[in-house]
């Protein structure tokens, strides 16, 4: 049970800054400032090469820190060695000691601090039911399967008793079906267990069921930090809008007329237009273009909306996904609509205004009312 | 080797080509064993018939110090790859985990060793030893062993290393071990099968060292292969001495490649594929 601090950490590789003449970018983690306060879920979201995983590897001591502060429980861990910082860590790629069986395997940190042999037993059947391995205790790692090494990488990791577990993308290496059990498994671990959990994922559908909140990393640049909720609901700029959600937020140039006294947001070569919402009346000027972000499930199909075409159907059973075509730009709907659409028919759509979010074209940031 | 499906008639030719080329193959082993047996005066036929005698191997055994010279084979055969052990399985785990400059430069060099005929540098080598006394010592053969031992050690061992994902170290020290614990509890099973491999090829590469053991010593020490060159008389060879010689030498090989055999081909050729 912890409390961990990021205070403006920096890593940079000194490979690259050869390479490049060390500008800006070039660090792997730029100005990270995060707090994650006791027994909650964090998850560190994000394309691959943005700096989670090396986040991680800060905050578990294996790399070292370019500058700023990491804090476990107001103790600065910067110059800890990882053994002592109080964490386990599950690996990507499970690291199992190939040679031990999985009991050797959970017993061999416990084996480092010169426990005994009755303790260490005690301690292995104490933890293995959390995680399901009883059942493997006796086999070597060779012999599991994706799902069972990831189990017992992170029992190994539990049998610790880290103040802050790490799990670095879990759940990547395992294929759809085992992936959501152990997701499952994984919210139910951390109830069961309570210690402060920090999930490094790619994927947002893991990080928005897991976490109790999210970090959106892009370039090693922290994009936002917040709620599952939050970050879905109110997406600080283009990417983090564009990343949570499946499908994704469709993002779409528009630009604003004016008719009537009245501002809209108007599609370039169409005649599809949405009444801007009275709250962005102020801060938007006629002529200006901005990125316009609807959600696909706030695209509606109505009777007495604007006609489109459809460019592509997709059933996938319990939901339908329309994509369609407004003059050059191409967007997706979500619909538990029975009806069976096909390419080139016409609906009628209506977008939820007030859900929209818009956002400026040349920074990508949300333009606020 | 033989799937289900095969016929009996092929499977049958195939043993058989098997069994022929074992024979052509065994068959000089054979005839070196079998003239140990034999007097000067059979020597020259080709009957499988013949009196057996154990005069040439009394003459080995008792008439020369022959088994000193075995004796002084193992210790710098045994030592050489004792050396290269020691110092290969560090240089390969550089090689394998660390990156810095020039690194396949060095790894390259250190194999390149194996490609010169070591008649090449056997007359500087002459020199060397002879100005820092090492010539005709024990510590002079295992050191320049080390050309024939460590390329092959280095570079089979390096790729068992190169196999092992650099988490397993991390997850070893986060378990709180120390380097060399994390290396003999976790590294070195994982290398073994390399290791034993490359090292006992290593100790047969060595033991049939000829070369240097020529060049750089003769009197204080003697392996058998320079040993064997003793039974050329000035008046006759004595092929059934030379042939015991032989013999005897070749032995510790035979017996080791048969325990090893498995571990050898999967030795060899599991490291570097594996991945």
């Amino acid at each position: 049970m912890a409390k961990l601090i990021l205070k403006n950490v920096f890593k940079r590789y000194d490979d690259r800054k050869k390479k490049k003449g060390g500008k800006l970018a070039d660090f792997a983690v730029n100005d990270l400032t995060i707090t994650c306060s006791d027994g909650e879920f964090v998850g560190i979201l994000g394309p691959s090469g943005c700096g989670k995983t090396t986040t991680l590897r800060m905050v578990a001591g294996l790399e070292e820190i370019t500058a700023g502060e990491i804090y476990i429980d107001d103790t600065l861990i910067n110059h800890l060695h990882p053994k002592d910082r109080g964490i386990g860590l599950a690996f990507e790629d499970y690291a199992l000691y190939p040679p031990l069986t999985v009991y050797d395997n959970i017993a061999f940190n416990l084996r480092a601090k010169k426990m005994s042999e009755a303790d260490i037993k005690k301690e292995v059947m104490r933890i293995a039911p959390l995680m399901k391995v009883e059942e493997l205790l006796d086999m070597k790692p060779a012999a599991l399967s994706g799902g069972q090494k990831q189990r017992v990488n992170i029992t190994r990791a539990l049998v610790r008793r880290p103040k802050l577990l790490l799990l670095d993308e879990p759940l990547s290496h395992l294929d759809g079906k085992m992936r959501q059990i152990l997701r499952t498994e994984l919210k139910r671990l951390h109830k069961e267990v309570g210690c402060t959990t920090i999930i490094v994922t790619h994927d947002q559908l893991e990080a928005m069921s897991l976490s109790d909140k999210i970090c959106i990393m892009k370039d090693g640049l922290l994009q936002q930090f917040g709620t599952p909720y939050e970050v879905y609901d109110d997406p600080v700029n283009v990417f983090v809008a564009g990343f949570i959600g499946e499908p994704p937020m469709n993002l779409n140039k528009v630009t604003i007329t004016e008719e009537d006294n009245i501002l809209y947001f108007s599609f370039p070569e169409s005649s599809v237009k949405i009444a801007v919402p009275s709250k962005y009346t102020k801060v938007l000027k006629t002529g200006r273009h901005v990125t316009l972000g609807i959600r696909p499930n706030d695209l509606l199909i109505a009777e007495d909306g604007s006609p489109v075409k459809i460019a592509v159907f997709e059933n996938l059973g319990d939901e339908k996904r329309i994509g369609i075509r407004i003059g050059d730009e191409y967007l997706t709907l979500i619909t538990s609509d029975e009806t069976l659409y096909k390419q080139g028919d016409i609906i009628r759509i209506k977008v939820h205004e007030e859900k929209t979010h818009i956002f400026d074209i040349e920074t990508g940031d949300k333009i606020r009312a | 080797m033989f799937s289900e499906n095969q016929s009996l008639l092929s499977r049958l030719i195939q043993n058989l080509l098997l069994i022929i080329y074992s024979i052509f193959a065994l068959f000089p082993l054979f005839w070196m064993a079998l003239i140990t047996f034999k007097s000067d005066l059979q020597m020259f036929n080709t009957t499988f018939f013949f009196t057996p005698t154990l005069d040439n191997y009394k003459a080995v055994l008792i008439g020369t110090d022959y088994i000193k010279t075995f004796i002084d084979n193992v210790i710098v055969s045994g030592g050489a790859v004792l050396v290269s052990v020691i110092a290969g399985v560090p240089a390969a785990y550089a090689l394998a985990r660390f990156n810095f400059k020039y690194k396949e430069d060095l790894a390259f060099t250190i194999l390149s060793f194996k490609f010169a005929p070591e008649i090449l540098v056997i007359l500087p080598l002459f020199m060397i030893y002879q100005k820092l006394h090492l010539y005709d010592t024990y510590l002079g053969l295992i050191w320049v062993y080390q050309l024939i031992t460590m390329p092959l050690l280095i570079w089979v061992v390096r790729g068992y290393f190169e196999d092992i994902s650099v988490e397993v170290e991390q997850a070893a020290e986060l378990d709180g071990y120390p380097w060399y614990s994390v290396f003999w509890k976790i590294l070195l099973p994982l290398i073994k099968p390399g290791l034993v491999a490359s090292a006992l090829l290593a100790f047969i590469f060595a033991w049939n060292s000829f070369t240097f053991s020529l060049q750089l010593s003769g009197f204080n020490i003697q392996t058998v292969t320079v040993a064997s060159l003793r039974y050329i008389a000035s008046d006759t060879v004595h092929y059934g001495q030379m042939a015991v010689a032989a013999t005897i030498a070749a032995l510790p090989e035979v017996i080791l490649a048969l325990l090893i055999q498995k571990h050898l081909v999967r030795g060899l050729s599991f490291g570097a594929v594996k991945g």
